[in-house]
């Protein structure tokens, strides 16, 4: 029996490459089909799909889709294993995984200046961060990032990151104050909720909402590092003053305890309510959407549909503002902390088409590639057609009512966007820098005329009582890029169990530690530094050396 | 009958092997009857088994199994040192005892009342609507128990309402109440699916039984207890065995949805934990030595609850 | 079979009067909590989507809105797709049905000489797994079953479950039908086909019901095997990627820091909800078919005589 299957096995393994499926070798412009394989759901698009119909015209391709449907890692894993490789190969958050299995061809051997001066430009001001090292120390650019690289002054019209948010009818209710700092934070909250213990239709307010569930976590664990005045970096705080960009697991550090010491205060206050911390994602947004949530810390693509149903409902004084709070310096020897809740635009590094290694044409996609970065293409892909989808004056870009709800609508867009390959695609975003549109976007949805055109009454009152024109404004402009990205980024695989123990032990005490006595908290915060420091350790050293090989790229040390 | 038959059995198993050559032709045709499906477990369900080799390795999907480095029991061991993975085994079983006992005596329960429902139609629509929870997908089934469960849900509400507690009971925080949560809503979700069962064992039963004991005067519950349940007794101990085997499978999906950090302790079975550190992590070798692990168990398991039936001379699985 | 102890007359009568009455009372609330999430979920699929994001509609919508379904049907793929699911389920059915009837039966003869070997190794496979890779390796690269229409119904032929409970139903036919059967002449494989394969009916029914429901539902097949061959996806694929996508727009953002908005009167929670009920639907059109089989039960007395 054990030959047998050892037999079996042998076979198996051999069979493995003969079978692999050959691509249809492609002469210039000989039609071919190719296949893509994208890491998030996605719908197949129109069979009439005017877009895709161009593409087939013009360059004599077509798409054969494949959207992730099951667990990622999962299908990745089984693809690896059958080298069973698309053409177009996007791995979404897991694209390490295929980079470090070999399944990507390194691009630098088909982009230069010379041979795709278009896309080398695209990808020329963040070429640091871009190219990396292989085993061997070669340059490798496996993927041109999608999102990111935008031409021009970066926009920032809302903050669409971290942030503490807050229902714009209390700070109307507190007479449009400044709000800043944590304290600043809960005491409004405070005030209005002993003011307004129900809404209209008598049901209580809830003070202060924290999701907890599965990777929505981070509205549990992240915010110290923002109140400590940086940026989105995961779960690691940077001292980017230091010169060895020295940096270090914040959540359990002393300044991170007077955060939880502060929520542990409010629960028994009755703001926070225990539900909250076994509430799952649907009941979150629902309770968003019934405007009786005050106060959360959360992302604001993370809340997207509650803020479209209290639209919807006309209840825009229950939408949120971002605030960027920080500590009050009582909390932190006295120092004053300066704000930076939004970042440098970074390049969505790692993420993007790959051209597999079973790709038999990896020339004529890199052409097609560079021949889509021209103004026109890249036209064609964000607004659409002239006349049809979006129109022309003064030299200004605009949509009528009906081209803009059409731009919305998911089925529309099957016929005639080309998401499914432009989400992956490199693609020009942020300015249009020259020709007769130069001082339009290139993304209809960052357009000023289309945001402001959209604005509610109530938004346009609530800003002016401010006097602001935008509701980025309530949080400083962006400040400038470190060098190492931002530190989420980083693929901290190697320390993978480590790192899920570290998260592990929060997930389960953090809770507690808001829910606790107070008399008893100091106790239990030394024993939850006590269980979270070998992982934390672990994990902050990782991360330390990694920042550092990061910004050492883009300094060229 | 039962003897008669078991005396077969006993001198076949004792017969020596010409004679054993000799029956076999002679059965030629129970014979045609089973290798078709026996090659085919043999391709499908035993062809894949060189995968219990990567359990001893760290195995990668890249190099496959003959490029991948072998590391002794390294897995196993890792398993072992983890407490969380104690923990989920103990899980497991907790939880799969608590559904096969509930879920069991419900099913039970249900196809006998449904069998005294005279009303064919009533009978049929009761059936299926029962039935129909098996259909609603996970996600569905927990949002709505979150939302009953709730501390101001209705069961609160009642309990509070009728003065039976003082302050609403956190049911969805408690860690020691969650086993029982996924055994009553297992059993809402599946009674009415798993009772099918038993209604199909329950046609094998000769109605002339019931008449004669009508005859005899026998009641309602006399002729449950000689008839019906004698009637539906292999079929109860034949699943009985097959899911003492499944005791290692506690689900996954139920437990995921409805846990939260205050109640993982309670909630993480063998099969979150593997998803966890295994295929999320690339831990491909750990996956498959606890998956082997698992087996091994079922196995014993098995065996074992197949012994005591036939000790009790109750009908066997194997 | 034992001879019955009887009960006292008058307690006989109370019981058979109030018995009724009271099992009647049971069933119909257990009726209510079971329907109840049934409605409410089909009263949700009906519902506006960012209306239903609020929650706490019962049984009926609070905004009607038939957009979910406009949604999901508009699409001339979900047609295909249900044609692919409708006719693997119903080849997988008779496939299995035949195959696991007809090895229950031989293992159900007790005079067999490999019954036991067999069937340790039938059961064993319920309880072995050698895990996704190997699997998949098998079946996309030894057997080269990806992409191709077979890939659904190949691997599914047999499960070791249904053949049990068809075994477990076949003992317990009176063994007089098999040995007056064999004193006529009758090799096994008429005695099954004539006289045990009739008698089965309700229990085939019940595995034909399970087969079917697994088959018809199944997705991960499709996912495995299939996931970029649209010409062979299954309904139950397609809904669950329409699923995913409107669940994506937040995933999405997740990975690209972009807020991507993808309005419209659909909600992943309205879309989850008439998902279910057009995956069910089918399931409740054919099922009376099955259940009169295994509801009513078979004279078995007659075939005796």
């Amino acid at each position: 029996m054990k030959k047998v299957l050892a037999a079996a096995l042998a076979l198996t393994m051999l069979a493995a490459p003969v079978f692999s499926v050959p691509v249809k070798a492609a002469e210039a412009q000989e039609p071919i089909t190719l296949t893509v394989f994208r890491g998030d759901p996605g719908d197949q698009p129109a069979e009439d799909n005017k877009i895709y119909k161009k593409i087939e015209e013009e360059f004599g391709v077509k798409f054969e889709f494949e959207f992730l449907a099951g667990d990622l890692d999962e299908k990745l894993g089984m693809m690896i294993a059958g080298e069973d490789y698309p053409d177009l190969f996007d791995g979404g958050n897991s694209a390490d995984l295929i980079i470090q299995n070999g399944a990507l061809i390194n691009l630098l051997d088909y982009v230069s200046p010379e041979k795709t001066p278009r896309l080398w430009a695209h990808i020329e001001p963040q070429l640091n961060r871009i190219i990396e090292k292989d085993e061997d120390g070669n340059d490798v650019m496996y993927i041109i990032p999608n999102y990111g690289l935008a031409d021009g002054e970066q926009i920032v019209n809302q903050v669409n990151g971290p942030a503490f948010f807050i229902q714009k009818q209390v700070l109307e209710w507190g007479g449009y104050p400044q709000i800043h700092t944590l304290n600043e934070y809960f005491d409004l909250l405070d005030r209005f909720i002993e003011a307004n213990p129900t809404d209209e239709n008598g049901t209580p307010y809830t003070g202060f909402d924290i999701l907890c569930e599965d990777w929505r976590h981070f509205c549990l664990i992240n915010p110290v590092q923002h109140l400590m005045g940086r940026p989105n970096d995961g779960e690691v705080l940077v001292d980017i003053n230091s010169d060895d960009f020295y940096t270090e697991t914040f959540i359990d550090k002393p300044y991170a305890k007077a955060y939880y010491q502060k929520l542990n205060e409010q629960f028994h206050k009755g703001l926070i309510s225990r539900d909250t911390f076994v509430m799952n994602y649907d009941q979150y947004i629902a309770a968003l959407s019934s405007g009786t949530v005050l106060g959360m810390f959360d992302q604001t693509w993370d809340f997207n549909n509650a803020t479209f149903a209290l639209q919807d409902a006309n209840m825009y004084k229950n939408t949120y503002v971002a605030l960027g709070l920080v500590y009050d310096p009582e909390y932190v020897d006295g120092k004053e902390i300066e704000e930076h809740y939004v970042n440098g635009s970074l390049p969505n590094l790692r993420r993007g088409f790959g051209i597999s290694v079973n790709c038999e044409c990896p020339e004529r996609i890199v052409a097609m590639w560079e021949e889509m970065m021209s103004d026109e293409w890249q036209m064609l892909f964000n607004w659409g057609v002239e006349g049809e989808d979006y129109y022309v004056e003064d030299g200004r870009l605009m949509m009528t009512e009906e081209q803009y709800a059409n731009s919305l609508n998911n089925n529309w867009k099957l016929h005639n966007k080309a998401e499914a390959f432009t989400q992956s695609s490199p693609k020009k975003q942020g300015w249009i820098m020259d020709g007769e549109l130069a001082g339009n976007c290139w993304e209809p949805a960052n357009q000023p005329e289309i945001v402001f055109g959209q604005m509610s009454e109530y938004d346009k009152a609530f800003l002016s009582a401010y006097g602001y024109q935008k509701f980025a404004d309530f949080v400083n402009p962006p400040i400038e890029l470190a060098p190492y990205g931002e530190a989420w980024q980083i693929d901290y695989t190697p320390v993978d169990i480590a790192h899920q123990d570290f998260l592990d032990i929060q997930d389960k005490m953090l809770p507690e530690l808001i829910m606790c006595d107070p008399a008893d908290f100091d106790a239990l915060w030394d024993d939850f530094v006590e269980q979270i420091t070998p992982s934390a350790t672990e994990f902050g050293e990782y991360m330390w050396g990694a920042v550092q090989a990061e910004a050492a790229k883009v300094l060229g040390e | 009958m039962r003897s008669i038959s078991k005396k077969n059995e006993l001198s076949t198993g004792r017969s020596g092997s010409a004679g054993f050559g000799k029956k076999l032709t002679k059965q030629w045709q129970l014979l045609l009857m089973s290798v078709p499906m026996l090659l085919y477990v043999l391709l499908f369900n035993y062809g894949p088994m060189w995968g219990w080799i990567t359990a001893f390795q760290d195995y990668k999907p890249k190099k496959g199994i003959t490029g991948s480095e072998f590391v002794g029991l390294k897995n196993f061991k890792w398993l072992f040192s983890r407490p969380d993975f104690l923990q989920s085994i103990r899980n497991t079983l907790g939880m799969s005892v608590i559904n096969l006992v509930l879920g069991t005596i419900t099913s039970i329960l249900l196809a006998i009342l449904l069998n005294e429902v005279r009303h064919t139609g009533f009978k049929r629509v009761v059936q299926t609507v029962t039935y129909l929870p098996h259909f609603l997908s996970m996600v569905i089934v927990v949002g709505m128990a979150q939302n009953i469960f709730a501390s101001n849900g209705p069961i609160n509400q009642f309990l509070t309402g009728v003065g039976l507690i003082k302050t609403p009971i956190f049911f969805l925080g408690e860690g020691k109440l969650f086993w029982w949560l996924v055994g009553i809503i297992n059993v809402w979700k599946e009674v009415g699916w798993n009772t099918i069962i038993y209604i199909a064992a329950m046609t094998a039963i000769d109605p002339s039984l019931y008449e004669a004991a009508s005859i005899d005067g026998a009641g309602r519950f006399a002729k449950i207890r000689y008839i019906t349940l004698p009637g539906i007794k292999s079929t109860f101990v034949i699943l009985l065995i097959m899911n003492i085997g499944h005791l290692m499978e506690a689900g996954f999906e139920l437990q995921y949805l409805l846990s939260s950090s205050l109640t993982i302790d309670w909630a993480q079975t063998i099969d979150i934990f593997v998803l966890k550190y295994g295929i999320s992590k690339q831990q491909y070798g750990v996956a498959t030595a606890a998956g082997m692990f698992k087996s091994i168990v079922a196995i014993i398991l098995l065996f074992t609850a197949n012994t005591i039936a036939k000790k009790l001379d109750e009908s066997t699985l194997v | 079979m034992e001879k019955t102890a009887v009960a006292g007359k008058s307690n006989k009568i109370k019981t058979d009067r109030v018995f009724p009455v009271v099992n009647t009372i049971i069933l119909v609330a257990l009726m209510f909590f079971t329907l109840y999430p049934v409605l409410n979920t089909v009263a949700y699929s009906f519902n506006e989507g960012t209306d239903a994001l609020r929650g706490n509609i019962g049984l009926l919508p609070r905004k009607f809105s038939l957009d979910s379904y406009k949604s999901i049907l508009s699409d001339a793929a979900v047609y295909r797709a249900a044609w692919i699911s409708a006719s693997k389920t119903v080849l997988i059915t008779l496939l299995n049905l035949f195959w696991t009837s007809m090895l229950a039966y031989a293992l159900s003869r007790k005079e067999f000489v490999l019954r036991k070997l067999i069937t340790v190794i039938m059961v064993l496979t319920m309880y072995v797994n050698a895990g996704l890779i190997p699997n998949y390796l098998l079946i996309s690269k030894t057997l080269n079953l990806s992409n191709k229409y077979l890939v659904y119904i190949i691997p599914c032929m047999f499960s070791c479950f249904n053949m049990i409970v068809i075994r477990t139903y076949i003992a317990n036919l009176p063994e007089a039908l098999v040995e007056s059967a064999r004193i006529d002449g009758a090799g096994d494989i008429r005695i099954f086909w004539q006289i045990i394969f009739p008698l089965c009916k309700p229990v085939l029914a019940t595995v034909a019901l399970f087969v079917a429901v697994g088959s018809w539902n199944s997705w991960f097949d499709t996912y495995l095997y299939a996931g970029g061959k649209k010409n062979l996806y299954t309904l139950q694929y397609l809904l669950k990627m329409k699923l995913a996508t409107t669940q994506a727009s937040a995933n999405a953002a997740k990975s690209t820091a972009e807020a991507m908005t993808t309005l419209g009167q659909t909600t992943p929670i309205t879309i989850r909800c008439a998902i279910t009920v057009i995956a069910t639907v089918p399931i409740l059109v054919v099922y009376p078919f099955l259940q009169q089989y295994f509801v009513k039960g078979i004279a078995l007395g007659s075939v005796k005589e």
